[in-house]
């Protein structure tokens, strides 16, 4: 059962924004948002790094870029170029999708092959490889959760959030008792609210991607934000 | 219009988290019957599809930024440099649509500019502005941008996105036919195709171009 009244640790929340219609201003905010709650991350599109950067230095938060983001269908050295380039503008985190068209196709060289070129490009820096649980069989996410420990990976990711579906419990829950402890699991996409994210903590989940972690982290600031908006509008 | 003639405005493929191999390589084939114009597939399985399309007349569409426009511009000449040495004829790039919603059009400029340059006429530079989700303003204003820079095309939508006649027509009257137009999203009958080939599209896409061609 989870308990309504307990609060999600910020340091766990991944604070993103990532639509087609964000503007320079929404990442600002984003960033805001992320210093004053003391979250760990904001995750963000590339382009959006060396903005980013500027507006969270001093600040504590890192910048968890995606990579291949949203189809993952790139080449493995296109990924790797893509998360070294966002490493020079700044990223600390590297959430990339894998490539699930060779993962359903049985290719499991490749997708392994290509969780290692980025491990190697990150450069010690926290990986994170986006499986999009809602479009695997429970056998191809196992798969994908063994590969990501064989690579040496630091998270298995469930979802974009662009694909049909988003976290899921029982798919975290999977993920945490396929990972044994050698891989954490974060869980992402149509997470937005504190009971949902605290089932999701509850499965096994240690980092959680979501755009509403505000009102998840610190309901009473998010409350307060809203007045202070009403007021001005 | 008949089959044929309609499956030569028609450009097709096959894009996608979950496509598999086997997946594109049954698409393709049922697709060659057709002289569709051209056929798209993500970075990941261009190589397979040069190898594909060798036997037809059929140009290869790489998808470049794919479909959110969220990688840098440095990363988007990677994937049009690599494009280029599988020697693709077109590549279908998604612009950098945060940019676009903050007006920062000397970003978009930038990107449109350094595409063409390093593209350098070897590929075709086709862009996606995301019709979607701009204002009247947002497109014009872009399309503006691309006639500056040289950018010979556009394909109206790559995400979702549901393509609206307006639109074409909107662009046909203030650009004339200045620029090729693709007409991208939603379309799935012959009806819409012509539709939009009526308003003054070159070219739709539909990933569903065999069911479509079925009912003509």
């Amino acid at each position: 059962m989870t308990d309504s009244s307990r609060l999600v640790d910020p340091t766990q929340i991944d604070h993103t924004e990532l639509r087609t219609l964000a503007t320079y201003n929404d990442i600002r905010r984003l960033c805001f948002e992320a210093t004053r709650c003391g979250f760990g991350v904001v995750a963000i599109h590339p382009i959006h790094c060396t903005r980013a950067a500027a507006w969270l230095r001093g600040s504590g938060v890192g910048i968890a870029a995606v990579v291949g983001f949203s189809t993952g269908a790139f080449t493995i050295e296109g990924k790797a170029f893509e998360a070294r380039d966002a490493i020079e503008r700044g990223a600390t985190e590297i959430d990339f999708v894998i490539n699930v068209g060779a993962l359903r196709g049985g290719r499991h060289q490749l997708v392994l092959d290509e969780m290692r070129t980025l491990r190697e490009a990150a450069q010690g820096h926290t990986v994170k490889a986006i499986i999009e649980t809602s479009v695997l069989i429970d056998e191809e996410k196992r798969l994908a959760c063994e590969l990501a420990v064989d690579a040496g990976l630091d998270y298995v990711e469930t979802s974009t959030g662009f694909a049909s579906g988003g976290a899921t419990a029982e798919d975290v829950r999977l993920l945490h008792e396929v990972g044994g402890g050698a891989i954490e699991v974060k869980a992402s996409g149509g997470i937005r609210d504190a009971q949902t994210a605290l089932a999701m903590i509850e499965a096994g989940a240690s980092r959680l991607g979501t755009s509403t972690g505000v009102q998840i982290a610190q309901p009473m600031a998010s409350m307060s934000d809203d007045l202070d908006r009403e007021e001005t509008e | 219009m008949n089959r044929t003639e309609l499956a030569k405005r028609i450009k097709t493929g096959i894009l996608g988290t979950d496509i598999t191999e086997e997946d594109v390589r049954s698409h393709f084939a049922a697709a060659k019957a057709y002289p569709f114009a051209a056929y798209a597939v993500d970075l990941s399985y261009l190589r397979l599809a040069k190898e594909l399309l060798r036997e037809t007349d059929m140009l290869l569409t790489a998808a470049v930024s794919y479909p959110l426009g969220g990688m840098t511009l440095a990363t988007k000449l990677d994937q049009v440099r690599f494009a280029l040495s599988v020697e693709a004829e077109e590549i279908n790039a998604t612009l950098n649509l945060n940019a676009i919603k903050s007006g920062d059009y000397d970003a978009v400029s930038g990107e449109l500019r350094a595409m063409v340059e390093v593209a350098d006429g070897a590929i075709d530079v086709i862009v996606i502005p995301q019709f979607d989700i701009l204002t009247s303003f947002e497109k014009l204003k872009t399309c503006e941008r691309l006639l500056e820079a040289g950018v010979c095309a556009i394909k109206t939508d790559g995400h979702g996105g549901l393509c609206q006649p307006e639109d074409i027509r909107l662009l046909r009257r203030v650009f004339g036919a200045t620029f090729s137009i693709e007409a991208s999203g939603g379309i799935r009958t012959v009806a819409q195709a012509s539709e939009m080939l009526d308003a003054g599209a070159n070219f739709i896409h539909t990933s569903t171009a065999l069911d479509l061609l079925r009912e003509a």
